[in-house]
């Protein structure tokens, strides 16, 4: 793959999207994505129900391949070399409940020609440092989510991939079974590997991520490392729940002393303030009786999120494309 | 090659564990032609005392023998290719194209699931065919050849069935729809393939319907192997074969060609 001279003093780069494009049938897709990953890096594809996420995964993952543009993957077009060294995990678990674990783990071993002692040791590896040592012989039937979960890590990460895709490996899974998750991974991406990781959580983007690309209405509308993405935001996040906001109120906060960004949806107006215990008396005294509610936080991605896209994102969204 | 190969006994193996673990499957493969065998064999041996010649001696029992080996290769392995759709519903199926293998080294060691599975219940059914009192099998081909050609018959056509279950799951996206229009196609299949009555003794529109029933060739050529006290029968062994060798290749082939990466 030709790289800039300013390319060769970075990690080697993974996978290269250049413009692509694809659209499933009905019209919704992506378009002009464009997209490098580099060995040792977590890139986090960040985005709402429908933005693009899934389906720009899935042509990383060769599943479908790109209607426009390009794809390299470590250097060549998708093909038979470029999926045995990429472990897969997919938006729902996808075990089979006839099966035992350690069976499960085997079977995609032996498709990743994984054979005999090392097939053996890798199983009984992941399935220790994945905490479903005690469970390899049970059948997948018995499995909560949360180790469902497990498993599907553990069968992606098998055969010691290089290029790691996960569609939102920890949605609505306890803190644990999170933590377990990012500590593989993180084991596996510090080997080299490098991670693309599909997510609505923007806490875990900006706990995890070593660059975030901002996915909405099937674009890339931003792309950078959390701390970059969030450096112009102010320091407090105050939410506020508003009767009836409207662009007049936007535009008038917006002019303020000490207030950033204005963002607005339904029935919210978010803000980000320099200091939240000069702002707060302000706002009540002017707009008391339209205040019902209020919440402050520090500003985090998410509040760079609806500054770059200029609506909320749901956390609890999932994405079907 | 080798690494396709290894890939699809692995997914066999799999196919292979989970029918194990199916006791309801395993016994009702066998229970269905069995009370057949026994039911509507000694029923309609005794009840209606049949007089066609294909019928040797009037016992019905024997004659339908080769049709429940037919039936059980059809329905069984129909059945397990439904295992392409459980498969796809849990996501699995996606894991599995994701490997470095192609979509057809993937489908073919699922459908060799089907096809082995299938296989083995018939040759269950003709054990039991054996072993069963009353039942009068006859060997014309000597005991060797006919169990061969018994067992390349119900290989062939669980392959053109596999290649015809590909095709259909490829198209219909629901488990029930895949079983809906298995039914309408086997039932159909399965009534006018000479299971069940001599087909050269029925109306000749029926007749005619059955000589395009390409499931009428196999239970023709079971009748040859396993039944038919001489080579004076319905269609000939060789014209069988062919048919159903060729139909089996075909469509196997165009069912594997078919498959896609993304499900």
């Amino acid at each position: 793959m030709p790289q800039s001279d300013s390319d060769t003093a970075k990690p080697a780069l993974v996978a290269q999207l250049s413009g692509a494009a694809f659209s499933w049938p009905g019209g919704r897709g992506v378009s002009g994505i464009d997209l490098r990953v580099r060995r040792g890096e977590v890139v986090t594809l960040l985005g709402p129900n429908g933005a693009g996420k899934s389906t720009i995964l899935k042509m990383l993952s060769g599943e479908i391949a790109p209607q426009d543009g390009s794809l390299s993957i470590f250097g060549e077009a998708h093909g038979s070399e470029v999926r045995r060294r990429i472990g897969l995990v997919l938006q729902e678990p996808s075990t089979d409940d006839l099966m035992g674990l350690r069976e499960t783990l085997e079977l995609h071993g032996r498709l990743f020609g994984l054979r005999g002692s090392r097939l053996n040791r890798r199983c009984a590896e992941l399935l220790l440092s994945l905490g479903l040592g005690d469970r390899a012989a049970d059948r997948c039937e018995t499995l909560s989510g949360g180790l469902r979960r497990r498993l599907d890590i553990a069968r992606a990460l098998l055969h010691e991939p290089d290029l790691l895709l996960l569609d939102e490996p920890t949605l609505a899974l306890d803190p644990d079974s999170s933590a377990a998750i990012w500590a593989t991974l993180r084991d596996r991406v510090a080997d080299g590997a490098a991670v693309v990781v599909c997510s609505n959580d923007t806490s875990e983007a900006e706990a995890n991520a070593d660059r975030v690309v901002i996915v909405s209405d099937g674009r890339v509308v931003a792309e950078d490392t959390p701390s970059n993405l969030t450096s112009d935001l102010l320091h407090d996040a105050l939410e506020l729940d508003w009767l009836d906001p409207s662009p007049d109120d936007v535009a008038a906060l917006e002019c303020w002393d000490g207030v950033g960004a204005v963002m607005r949806s339904d029935q919210q107006l978010l803000l980000t303030v320099d200091n939240s215990a000069q702002i707060i008396p302000q706002l009540f005294q002017q707009y008391g009786s339209r205040i019902v509610g209020l919440r402050i936080r520090e500003s985090s991605l998410r509040d760079a999120w609806f500054q770059i896209v200029g609506r909320p994102l749901a956390n609890d969204e999932r994405d079907p494309s | 090659m080798i690494d396709a190969a290894y890939a699809s006994f692995a997914l066999l193996s799999r196919d292979l564990r989970a029918v194990a673990r199916s006791r309801s499957q395993l016994y009702s493969s066998l229970l269905f032609p069995l009370m057949l065998l026994t039911l509507l064999g000694t029923g309609v041996s005794s009840g209606l005392s049949p007089t066609s010649p294909r019928i040797i001696d009037g016992d019905y029992t024997s004659y339908l023998a080769p049709g429940m080996i037919a039936m059980t290769a059809l329905f069984s392995s129909t059945f397990s290719s439904a295992g392409f759709y459980r498969d796809r519903e849990s996501g699995l199926l996606r894991a599995l194209l994701a490997s470095p293998h192609s979509a057809q080294t993937i489908l073919f060691g699922k459908a060799l699931g089907a096809i082995l599975i299938g296989a083995l219940q018939a040759l269950a059914v003709l054990v039991l065919a054996v072993v069963i009192p009353g039942i009068d099998l006859a060997w014309q081909f000597g005991w060797l050849g006919g169990v061969a050609t018994v067992l390349l018959t119900i290989l062939a056509l669980n392959f053109m069935l596999a290649g015809l279950s590909l095709l259909l799951a490829l198209k219909i996206k629901t488990m029930q729809g895949f079983h809906l229009i298995m039914n309408l196609v086997l039932f159909p299949l399965f009534f006018l393939s000479g299971a069940f009555f001599p087909l050269d003794e029925v109306p000749t529109w029926l007749e005619l319907i059955g000589y395009a029933n390409p499931l009428t060739y196999a239970v023709d050529l079971l009748h040859y192997a396993s039944y038919a006290d001489s080579p004076d029968g319905l269609i000939g062994p060789l014209i069988d074969g062919l048919v159903l060798g060729g139909l089996a290749l075909l469509l196997f082939a165009v069912g594997l060609r078919r498959a896609p990466r993304a499900v």
